[in-house]
C-alpha cells in the first residue's frame, strides 16, 4: 500500500503548478504534507504474473492519512471478502473462508502480499520519505525525450528501512512519476517500478497503471491499474476498525 | 611364568609405593573407560535420535530442493523411489512441505507445513515423541500437530483452533481452521520452532496441490549404511538425489568426528599421565636395586635378560592397575548404563546442532570401550619403563656394586 499511497502521493503533487522549481526534498515534504489527513478511496485491479501462475486481484481500497488503509477483495470469487487493515505499524488480515482475523507477525512483514511482488512491509511502512530519507535532484533535464526531474533518495543512518537507494524519475513539467528504481542494501537493483497511462481521476492526473518488476525474477511482475479513484470524502469513523474489518 | 613371578614379588618390595602408583594406573584406566563409555552413549543416542526420530539415513528430494524449497520442486517418480527402497526392505516415507502462517487468536507465527502420510510415520518414533496429545489419525480431519516452540508461542493446547494462511501453488490464499491433536517434544530446532504437521490430504486441499512429493525419508533401522542404500537406490533415481544424513547434517556429522578427537585427546593426557607415573616408580625402584644389578651382570646376566626383568616388573604392575580399573570403570559405566547423568537442571530443551538430545545421559558398554583403553595403558606403562629398564641394563658392574 506504501508504494500505491506514493504513486498517489507524488501524482497528487503534481495538481500545485507551485512545484517547480522546488528542492527535492521540499517537494517530498509537499508531498507528503499533501497526502497527510487527506483521505481516498477507489477501485483497482492486481495483475499478477509468476512463473507458475496468473492471476488477478479486483479490490476496493480506502485511505486516511498515513496510518490507515483498507483493501477488500471483490474477486476472485475464492477470495472475495478477504480484506487487509492496515492500522499505525499493525497488519491485520481478515478471511471470509474461516471467518477470522489474524494479526500479522513482524516476522512475516517480508512475505509477498497475498502472492504479489509486494510486500506486507509496503503496506505498513509510513510514507514519509523525507523522514527517512535525504533527497537530492541528481539529475535534471531531457532523458529518451521527457524532460525529467530525477530524485535520489538515500536514507538516513538511523532510518529503519529495507532499501538502500531509491531513485524516482518525475516528469518535469507536471511532477507526475516516470519510474522509481529501488536498490537493496549492497545498492543492487531490487525493482522497479514504472508509472504509466496519465488519467484525470477526481481533477488530479495520475498514472493509471502502475507496474513493478522484482530484479532477481525479471518475467515476473505486478500491474496495478486503478480503475477510479475519489479524493478528499468523508469517509465513515469506523471504517479502519477491525469490527468494520470482519463485516 | 618364573618371570612374572619374580616380577610380582619385586613389585611388592615397597608396597607403599606400589599401591599408590597401582591406583593412580587404575584410576586412569576407570576415567578413561567411563568417558569412553559415555561418549559412545552419546554418538549412539544422537544417532538414533537423528535417524530414527524423524531424518531417517538419508533422503531423496528434487535436485536442488534444499537450495529452494519451492513447493513447485517436487520428486519426479516417488512411487519407483519407494518400491525400490522397500524392494530392500528399507522404510521409505514420502512428505510434502510449505510455508505459510499460523495464527490463533491475536497471536501468529511463520510456519513449515508438513504433509505426511501418518500410518507411514509410524516407521519413525517422532510419532510416540509426543509432549501432549496424540499423533495424526490415519484419515484427514482438519488436524494438526504443532512444534513444541511452536506452540508455546501460539498459546496453543491440544484441542485449540489454528488457522492456517498460505499460498497456494495455483497463488490464491489457502486458508483453514485446523484442530490442534498433538504437541511434539523437543525434536530439533527448526520443527520446534516452526512445524504444523497434517495429513497429506488436507495439505493437498489447503495448498492446492495435486500429488506431489518433496520428500522421502529412508530408514533400513541402522541394517543398511546410508552409502550402501544411497548406491542400491542409484538406478532408481532419475532426477532426484538422495543425501545420507551426514551430508543433510555436516554439523553434526563433523561434531560426532570431533567427539573422537576429544576423546583422543583427553585419553592421550591420561595415558601420559599414567606412563609417567609408572616411569616414576620404575626408576625409584631399579635406583633401589643397582646394586643388585650390578651383581647380576657381574655374573654374567646379559643387559637384555635385566630390561626384561624390568619390564615385566613394570608390566605386571600396570596389568594389575589396568585390570583394577576395567573392574571400577565397567562397574560405574554399567550403572550408568542404566541410571544416566541427569543434565535437564542445566538446560531444559538439549540440542546440539539443532537435534534434540535426550538430557538424561547414558553410557553404552561395548567390548571396545573396555579393552581399549587396557591395552593401550599397559602398552604406555610397559613403554614408559624403557627408560628405567635401559639404565638398569646398562650399568656397570664395579661402579654398581659399591652404589647404596
Amino acid at each position: 500500500m506504501k508504494l500505491i499511497l506514493i504513486t498517489l502521493a507524488l501524482t497528487v503533487s503534481s495538481a500545485n503548478a507551485e512545484l517547480r522549481g522546488r528542492t527535492a526534498k521540499e517537494i517530498l515534504d509537499y508531498v507528503d504534507d499533501l497526502f497527510r489527513g487527506d483521505s481516498s478511496k477507489g477501485r483497482m485491479t492486481m495483475k499478477i504474473s509468476t512463473k507458475h501462475w496468473t492471476r488477478t486481484l479486483s479490490m476496493n481500497f480506502w485511505g486516511e492519512g498515513k496510518e490507515k488503509s483498507l483493501i477488500r477483495i471483490l474477486s476472485p470469487k475464492k477470495e472475495k471478502g478477504t480484506a487487509t487493515l492496515r492500522a499505525g505499524n499493525d497488519i491485520w488480515n481478515y478471511l471470509p473462508k474461516v471467518r477470522r482475523v489474524i494479526k500479522l507477525p513482524s516476522s512475516m512483514m517480508s512475505a509477498s502480499w497475498m502472492g504479489s511482488h509486494f510486500t506486507n512491509d509496503d503496506l505498513v511502512k509510513e510514507t514519509r520519505m523525507a523522514d527517512d530519507f535525504d533527497t537530492k535532484v541528481s539529475f535534471q533535464g531531457e532523458r529518451e525525450g521527457v524532460e525529467i526531474v530525477e530524485l535520489t533518495c538515500i536514507p538516513k543512518e538511523e532510518a529503519v528501512v529495507v532499501w538502500g537507494k531509491v531513485v524516482i524519475a518525475v516528469h518535469k513539467d507536471d511532477l507526475t512519476p516516470i519510474v522509481s528504481h529501488y536498490y537493496d542494501e549492497d545498492l543492487d537493483l531490487a525493482r522497479t517500478m514504472t508509472f504509466s497511462e496519465l488519467r484525470v481521476f477526481g481533477g488530479r492526473k495520475l498514472p493509471a497503471r502502475v507496474s513493478i518488476i522484482p530484479s532477481d525474477k525479471p518475467a515476473e511482475a505486478t500491474v496495478i491499474t486503478y480503475e477510479e479513484i475519489e479524493f478528499d470524502l468523508k469517509l465513515p469513523d469506523d471504517l479502519f476498525t477491525l469490527r468494520n474489518l470482519q463485516r | 611364568m618364573m618371570l612374572l613371578k619374580y616380577a610380582w614379588r619385586n613389585m611388592w618390595r615397597n608396597r607403599r609405593r606400589t599401591m599408590i602408583t597401582l591406583a593412580a594406573v587404575a584410576l586412569n584406566t576407570a576415567v578413561l573407560i567411563l568417558f569412553y563409555a559415555l561418549s559412545i552413549g552419546m554418538i549412539e543416542k544422537t544417532l538414533r535420535n537423528v535417524t530414527g526420530l524423524v531424518g531417517g539415513e538419508a533422503q531423496a528430494h528434487a535436485r536442488d530442493y534444499l537450495e529452494d524449497q519451492s513447493l513447485y520442486k517436487s520428486l519426479e517418480k516417488p512411487e519407483k523411489i519407494i518400491a525400490a527402497a522397500n524392494r530392500i526392505g528399507v522404510s521409505a516415507v514420502p512428505r510434502t512441505f510449505g510455508f505459510g502462517l499460523a495464527a490463533k487468536e491475536t497471536k501468529s507465527a511463520g510456519a513449515v507445513f508438513w504433509g505426511v502420510r501418518p500410518e507411514e510415520e509410524r516407521a519413525f518414533s517422532w510419532v510416540n515423541h509426543l509432549l501432549k496429545g496424540t499423533f495424526l489419525k490415519e484419515k484427514p480431519g482438519k488436524e494438526v500437530v504443532l512444534g513444541k516452540k511452536l506452540a508455546r508461542q501460539l498459546r496453543a493446547e491440544v484441542g485449540s483452533e489454528i488457522i492456517i494462511v498460505v499460498q497456494a501453488a495455483d497463488g490464491s490464499m489457502g486458508n483453514e481452521i485446523y484442530v490442534v491433536q498433538g504437541i511434539l517434544k523437543a525434536i530439533g530446532a527448526s520443527i520446534d520452532r516452526g512445524a504444523v504437521i497434517m495429513h497429506e490430504q488436507d495439505f493437498r486441499e489447503l495448498f492446492v496441490l495435486e500429488d506431489r512429493i518433496h520428500e522421502i525419508a529412508f530408514h533400513s533401522k541402522g541394517r543398511i549404511d546410508p552409502e550402501d542404500l544411497i548406491t542400491e537406490l542409484s538406478s532408481d533415481l532419475g532426477q532426484a538425489e538422495v543425501k545420507s544424513w551426514k551430508e543433510l547434517m555436516p554439523v553434526l556429522a563433523d561434531m560426532l568426528r570431533l567427539s573422537d578427537i576429544l576423546l583422543l585427546i583427553f585419553g592421550g593426557i591420561f595415558f601420559v599421565a599414567a606412563g609417567l607415573g609408572v616411569m616414576n616408580t620404575m626408576l625409584m625402584a631399579t635406583y633401589e636395586r643397582m646394586h643388585e644389578f650390578g651383581i647380576q651382570k657381574a655374573i654374567g646376566a646379559s643387559p637384555l635378560r635385566i630390561v626384561t626383568d624390568v619390564l615385566a616388573e613394570a608390566f605386571t604392575l600396570s596389568a594389575a592397575g589396568t585390570a583394577l580399573g576395567a573392574l571400577l570403570g565397567y562397574g560405574v559405566s554399567y550403572y550408568l548404563q542404566f541410571h544416566g547423568i541427569d543434565l535437564s537442571r542445566f538446560s531444559e530443551d538439549l540440542t546440539i546442532a539443532g537435534i534434540a538430545f535426550d538430557p538424561v545421559w547414558y553410557t553404552a558398554i561395548v567390548p571396545k570401550v573396555i579393552v581399549m583403553p587396557m591395552l593401550i595403558m599397559c602398552w604406555v606403562c610397559v613403554l614408559a619403563s624403557l627408560y628405567p629398564a635401559m639404565v638398569a641394563a646398562l650399568v656397570k658392574p664395579v661402579e654398581a656394586i659399591h652404589h647404596h
